[in-house]
């Protein structure tokens, strides 16, 4: 236990929990700025396994007034108590306490007064300011509104960087479209959806706890929602004095343009007064469609009704009981052409092979309901929401396939199709799901699912099981995060794993495809692999220039020891062997992959080697050519003998001829 | 044609004609010669061989031992009283024969001496090439001479290689390693 520093700058005690300041996903810390003792701050330790929206601590820099705790700096630290890396935000703290320390608190039902000076005032403020930077809160409930003073007059929204959007929302506290996903797949939504929590919200201090506070089915309560109206169903029987009726009907609408937008509850906060106005409900078909022994009247609920129903969905969307709801009971112009849009004429239904029957459902619950969620096979998420569910479910190998499902499956382009107008933040989205709609399939490494999860979250930690507990969110992280492994004592086969490629290739703008697309061919000798590895974490080394990694080149050099050893010549070997050594005490793979990855060396080494086994080849064959020759030494000796014979006898006889003729004759 | 073949015949008939005159002028010359040369005919008579190096060999010495007789027989009496006086000489017979000896021992020990010759030029060749085959292990290692483990180790390694190929070198080398 004791004290950890971030950047230098903030000091947090890991012996001082503040439990006041949780969040659902974030355990609080004190905190002190070290330039600033007397600031008062708070350190949220933040789930690892939990997104956070990175994206909202930058652009909710300069966020004025004191309607919001802000967060006011974010990084990774070493967690003792956790024995890990783990994300922590820095926040501003408030100065009173929370006003509903959990959702089941029951509180002194604020009075019009105070929430409307108190609670609607500055929330109207703040979420104008976040409208206009064009972003949601997204986190607003009674459990995270904190008393701005000691005083308890002023009340400020929490934090809303933690977690996913909508992520902690109990569902209540969700509107139709959003409540419909899953937690993690509700999306960043608009600003409406802001609204419609903190209507909730302000019912719940007017109650002083909250107005459903059990929900048994969320199915069956979500339908009753879609049947009766949100407002029915979560104010249901509370008695509600009559002037906060017309702001909660406003703000509980579930049609998005019925609902009020901020300039009404800003009108309605300095005085206006109107009749209130009945919910209108979603318009009702001449007769129910069964879907699941339950009856639907409307096409939201026969949507909702055929996501929950998923194996029956297929044949009951092919039956004439469908078509004939949908084309004289229903007698909706928009919903048929709709459904013309996404799946054609009845005709073309009904050729769809059974094996579609996913993909057809999704398209028809998309054109019944084209602004809820996406439903793919009993999932189902925003748009935007399907990065932070691949994040966070990424080790549920169901929802994984399911996710990887949805984006190959083409419902993706219906769900496009069927949009009216769609903000740029989500078209940048789609763009990138029609890049990663090729790569998903692809088994190499630097592709596959794994490519989609970091291709559609840019802040998103690397998740490779040897470097997740170092929380490595920047590329340029890496190679430091790889040396602290390196430094281990149990190393893994290689410094690089589907994880590690996918992210870098995602993440950073100097990997390529040119220098991925090497490791997606697998190669029997891992010398090979580990050169290629090399390379790729050369070019990291050298791109990020951030020091030298002695242990992660020891470890590249144990695992090029085959590309060492590959070297035919001996001297040659023993040459390189010292230098990979030399090489691998600098702590640069560069340095390490100038010497390994010399082609031409090794192609001459290769020449030079062929040629000596020919020699040796020619030498071997000269040799038992000449033990053949010794073999019969004695027939060649013989004939050479006699010959040899013959010459000397012949000198000899020539040299006694003329000395005896030269003797006799003088 | 036909005055070619009757020279040639022409040619031949005046040899022989040239040849039995002189016999006929030269008989105790011939006689000593055909006497002494006895050896020669014999060693003849008993080479297999169609260069005849065993007559050659004989012979010369033969000659040299059967010229000193020649010698006396022209610078003394060319007769036939002095052929036989010369051929019953025992002294005579003793450096014939001896010359003789001498031409059989030069072709009796000479491919002794030849195959001793032979046989340490091949293994001093030997000798170079072992040394140079040395030399290749030393310098690139067990593999270069073919071992089975080394290649198939070098040949993981050396990808351009077909494996056709490495196998069928391999069989090589064993061949010639025995």
């Amino acid at each position: 236990m004791g004290t950890v520093v971030l950047k230098d700058q903030f000091e947090i005690d890991d012996s001082i929990p503040l439990v006041g300041y949780d969040s659902p996903t974030a355990r609080a810390f004190a905190c002190k700025n070290v330039a600033d003792a007397q600031s008062g701050l708070v350190a949220l330790v933040c789930d690892p396994n939990t997104q956070m929206r990175v994206e909202l601590i930058e652009a909710l820099q300069g966020f004025p007034g004191t309607g919001l705790v802000k967060c006011i700096d974010s990084g990774v630290v070493n967690w003792v108590p956790s024995g890990r890396r783990q994300p922590v935000l820095i926040c501003e703290k408030p100065q009173g306490s929370r006003v509903f320390e959990t959702l089941e608190t029951v509180i002194q039902p604020l009075t019009d007064e105070q929430i409307i000076s108190g609670f609607l005032t500055p929330a109207i403020v703040t979420l104008r300011e976040f409208s206009s930077r064009g972003l949601t809160h997204r986190n607003i409930r009674p459990s995270n509104l904190y008393y701005a003073d000691d005083s308890a007059r002023l009340i400020m929204l929490g934090e809303c960087v933690s977690a996913p959007p909508g992520y902690n929302q109990p569902l209540i506290f969700e509107t139709l479209e959003t409540g419909m996903a899953i937690e993690t797949g509700r999306g960043m939504g608009a600003p409406p959806d802001d609204l419609f929590a903190l209507g909730v919200t302000l019912l719940s201090l007017l109650l002083g706890r909250l107005p459903v506070s059990k929900i048994e089915d969320p199915y069956t309560f979500m339908l009753d929602r879609i049947n009766i109206g949100s407002y029915a169903c979560i104010v249901g029987s509370h008695r509600i004095q009559q002037n906060m009726i017309e702001i909660l009907r406003g703000l509980l609408a579930d049609d998005v343009t019925e609902r009020w937008p901020l300039a009404d509850v800003e009108l309605w906060a300095s005085g206006r007064r109107m009749t209130p106005k009945q919910a209108k409900l979603p318009p009702k078909a001449a007769r129910p469609i069964p879907i699941g022994g339950v009856d639907h009247e409307n096409i939201r609920s026969a949507a909702h009704g055929l996501s929950r129903n998923w194996p029956i969905a297929g044949d009951i969307i092919r039956g004439q009981d469908f078509d004939t709801w949908v084309h004289r009971s229903l007698n909706d112009e928009q919903t048929i052409n709709n459904l013309n849009k996404a799946v054609g004429s009845t005709q073309a239904v009904q050729s769809v092979p059974k094996a579609e029957d996913g993909r057809l459902t999704a398209r028809v619950i998309l054109a019944l309901d084209p602004a809820g969620p996406i439903r793919l096979g009993g999932f189902s998420t925003h748009i935007d929401g399907i990065g932070a569910t691949l994040a966070m479910s990424f080790n549920d190998e169901a929802l994984r396939n399911q996710i990887s499902e949805l984006i190959t499956s083409g419902v993706l382009k219906t769900w496009l199709a069927l949009q009216g107008r769609t903000k740029s933040e989500i078209m940048n989205l789609y763009g990138i799901i029609e890049k990663i709609e090729g790569m998903i399939g692809l088994p190499g490494v630097g592709f596959g699912i794994e490519r989609a999860l970091y291709e559609l979250n840019p802040y998103e930690q690397c998740m490779s099981p040897m470097i997740e507990h170092l929380y490595i969110t920047k590329t340029a992280e890496l190679i430091p995060a790889l040396e602290a492994v390196a430094q281990g004592s149990q190393l893994p086969p290689m410094p690089m794993d589907r994880h590690i490629a996918a992210f870098l290739a995602a993440h950073s703008e100097h990997i390529d495809e040119r220098i991925m697309r090497p490791l997606a061919h697998k190669d029997n000798r891992p010398a090979d692999e580990a050169l290629k590895v090399m390379r790729i974490l050369a070019r990291v080394q050298s791109v990020y220039s951030n020091g030298a990694a002695p242990g992660l080149c020891a470890w590249l050099r144990e695992l090029t020891k085959p590309a060492v050893e590959a070297f035919n010549n001996i001297k040659l070997r023993q040459q390189v062997e010292r230098q990979v050594v030399q090489a691998a005490e600098t702590g640069f793979v560069v340095a390490l992959m100038r010497i390994l990855d010399d082609s031409k060396v090794m192609e001459l080494d290769r020449e030079n080697y062929r040629k000596a086994q020919k020699e040796y080849e020619q030498c071997s064959a000269q040799i038992h050519r000449m033990d053949a020759g010794l073999e019969q030494k004695e027939n060649l000796a013989g004939e050479l003998g006699e010959q040899v014979a013959a010459v000397i006898a012949g000198v000899i006889a020539s040299i006694g001829t003329t000395a005896i003729v030269i003797l006799y004759l003088t | 044609m036909a005055n070619s073949s009757a020279n040639a015949s022409a040619t031949k008939a005046i040899i022989v004609l040239v040849v039995a005159g002189l016999l006929i002028f030269t008989l105790p010359t011939v006689m000593v010669l055909m006497v002494g040369m006895i050896p020669t005919f014999i060693a003849y008579a008993t080479d297999r061989r169609k260069e005849k190096y065993k007559t050659v060999s004989v012979g010369a010495l033969n000659f040299v031992g059967v010229l000193p007789l020649l010698v006396t027989l022209w610078t003394k009496d060319h007769s036939f009283d002095m052929g036989f006086s010369v051929l019953s000489d025992p002294f005579n017979w003793l450096m014939v024969l001896g010359a003789v000896s001498a031409g059989w021992t030069i072709f009796l020990v000479a491919p002794t001496f030849v195959a001793m010759f032979l046989t340490a030029r091949i293994e001093l060749s030997v000798d170079r090439l072992k040394k140079r085959q040395s030399k290749l292990v030393e310098e690139w290692g067990d593999g270069v001479s073919g071992d089975r483990k080394a290649n198939q180790m070098r040949q993981q390694v050396d990808r351009d290689e077909s494996d056709d190929e490495g196998e069928g070198e391999e069989e090589e080398y064993e061949d010639n390693n025995g």
